[in-house]
């Protein structure tokens, strides 16, 4: 009878363990799958960091990164990740901003794929006078940027540079005009060739939203 | 007669060539409106010529011209579809508004619509390459101070009595023209009293308005008149018993003479 009893015993033991090591499979399988669902995950905020990194440290010149470096940092599908991304910014009001390069006339295909773009990090919504300031810029030289983006808009993005110096000088100074037009050159607001003519910069082009400030242009009463 | 003038002459050509290429530069250069040139009457105008053309460069000349009249073409091409556009609004009416918006309501106009860069900058490879050859190629101090020492001008030297007259800060002359133009302060002032300091020192060249400032400033210094400021407008009063000496609690107050008046 006591045989019996161990006999008994043992074969609970025997069905415990086996049971507690069907467990253990059943739960190293659960975390095994749960590992190979959660992998893809990992791999994407991977990816989403590498992505906020070449947006948001500069590296060369300008700011932002190029179509090219995204395909080749973070991948083929360069454009979900982005996508993530901007969801992710937008609850910080910002938000990824594709701008296509104007390639210059003299470059050949091989120097510069045509249609190139660049992407950058661009507030979303707008700043209010005072974060204007905070950010270091001076009010005057802000009003200064806003007449010489309306100036060349209405004459198609291009005018010579005296013409510009001439209408910020009636504003602002005469003296003051130049300094302001430097300074919009050496910022990418504004570009000048080597005729003098100036045109709108690639910053203005990525920064500025022109169909609303010349809406606002034109509301304005005086 | 007639016919001899209306007959196309090659130098004509290659003048009226030139002229019209000029024209199409200055309109790419957005010196002009695209549509300020007849496109029409400058291909006619290659036409007519076309037949006389004797060397390669007038050749050259010809379809420089027809390019830049090509060009012409697009750009007009451009501005209509640009008046076409949300964005288009006469230069002149916005010339206008940027003239008479005040500052503040530019910069709404602008943070309304102004959406800008987010980036960190930071020590990249270029830079710090940059900065290395910059300390390479930079010579110890005590070689920059020998270029320094070898770009010095002429050490400061006397000047006579006769040279100062011949610049004409100095001698009789110089004290005529200072009793004169003080003469003249007086017949000036005598209804009000007072006179305004442009009023009084702004003549036809910016050559006679620096000269006359500077004969005042001397007025003023040595107490034959004196000059008020008030709410930014400067004004000259003559003193009527000048000391010949300078006001004891007199200050420095430079005045700058624009040129454009």
């Amino acid at each position: 009878m006591e045989r019996k009893e161990t006999t008994e015993t043992q074969s609970q033991e025997a069905t415990q363990t086996q049971t507690e090591e069907t467990t253990q499979e059943t739960t190293q399988t659960q975390l095994k799958e749960e590992t190979q669902t959660s992998a893809p995950q990992t791999f994407y905020s991977d990816k989403l960091k590498r992505a906020m990194h070449l947006l948001l440290f500069r590296r060369g010149k300008m700011p932002g990164a190029k179509e090219w470096e995204l395909k080749e940092k973070i991948g083929k599908n360069y454009e979900q990740v982005l996508e993530q991304l901007n969801q992710l910014l937008s609850e910080l009001d910002l938000e990824i901003k594709k701008v296509k390069e104007r390639t210059p006339a003299y470059a050949t295909q091989d120097e510069m794929p045509r249609d190139e773009s660049r992407f950058y990090i661009t507030l979303k919504g707008t700043l209010g006078l005072k974060e204007a300031k905070m950010i270091g810029w001076r009010i005057d030289n802000l009003a200064a940027l806003a007449a010489a983006v309306a100036f060349l808009l209405s004459k198609q993005g291009k005018a010579p540079r005296e013409d510009l110096e001439k209408l910020l000088a009636n504003k602002f100074g005469r003296w003051k005009s130049v300094t302001l037009v430097d300074i919009f050159l050496r910022t990418g607001y504004l570009e000048e060739d080597d005729a003098g003519v100036i045109s709108l910069g690639w910053r203005t082009q990525s920064e500025i939203d022109l169909k609303a400030l010349m809406t606002r242009m034109a509301e304005v009463k005086l | 007669m007639n016919e001899k003038q209306k007959k196309p002459t090659l130098s004509a050509g290659r003048r009226e060539l030139k002229e019209l290429a000029d024209t199409c530069d200055a309109i790419s250069d957005r010196k002009f409106n695209p549509f300020f040139l007849d496109v029409k009457l400058g291909v006619e105008t290659l036409r007519q010529f076309f037949p006389l053309w004797e060397t390669f460069q007038d050749h050259c000349m010809d379809a420089h011209t027809l390019n830049r009249l090509s060009e012409v073409v697009r750009l007009q091409n451009t501005q209509l579809k640009f008046q076409s556009s949300a964005l288009y609004a006469d230069p002149e009416f916005i010339v206008k508004k940027i003239e008479k918006m005040s500052e503040k309501r530019l910069v709404e106009v602008l943070l309304h619509s102004w959406h800008p860069l987010a980036e960190l900058e930071q020590l990249t490879e270029e830079t710090v390459t940059n900065a290395l050859i910059y300390w390479d190629t930079l010579l110890p101090i005590a070689e920059r101070w020998k270029k320094r020492q070898t770009n010095e001008g002429k050490p400061p030297s006397s000047i006579n009595a006769e040279t100062l007259t011949g610049l004409g800060v100095h001698g009789e002359e110089f004290n005529k023209q200072i009793s004169r133009l003080y003469d003249e302060l007086r017949v000036a002032c005598e209804k009000s009293k007072v006179t305004d300091y442009w009023t009084f020192v702004r003549r036809p060249t910016y050559q006679e308005t620096v000269h006359r400032a500077y004969l005042i400033s001397f007025l003023i210094t040595y107490g034959f008149a004196k000059l008020k400021t008030e709410d930014g407008k400067l004004s000259l009063i003559p003193v009527e018993q000048p000391t010949g000496k300078a006001a004891p609690n007199s200050i420095s107050f430079p005045i700058p003479v624009p040129r454009s008046s």
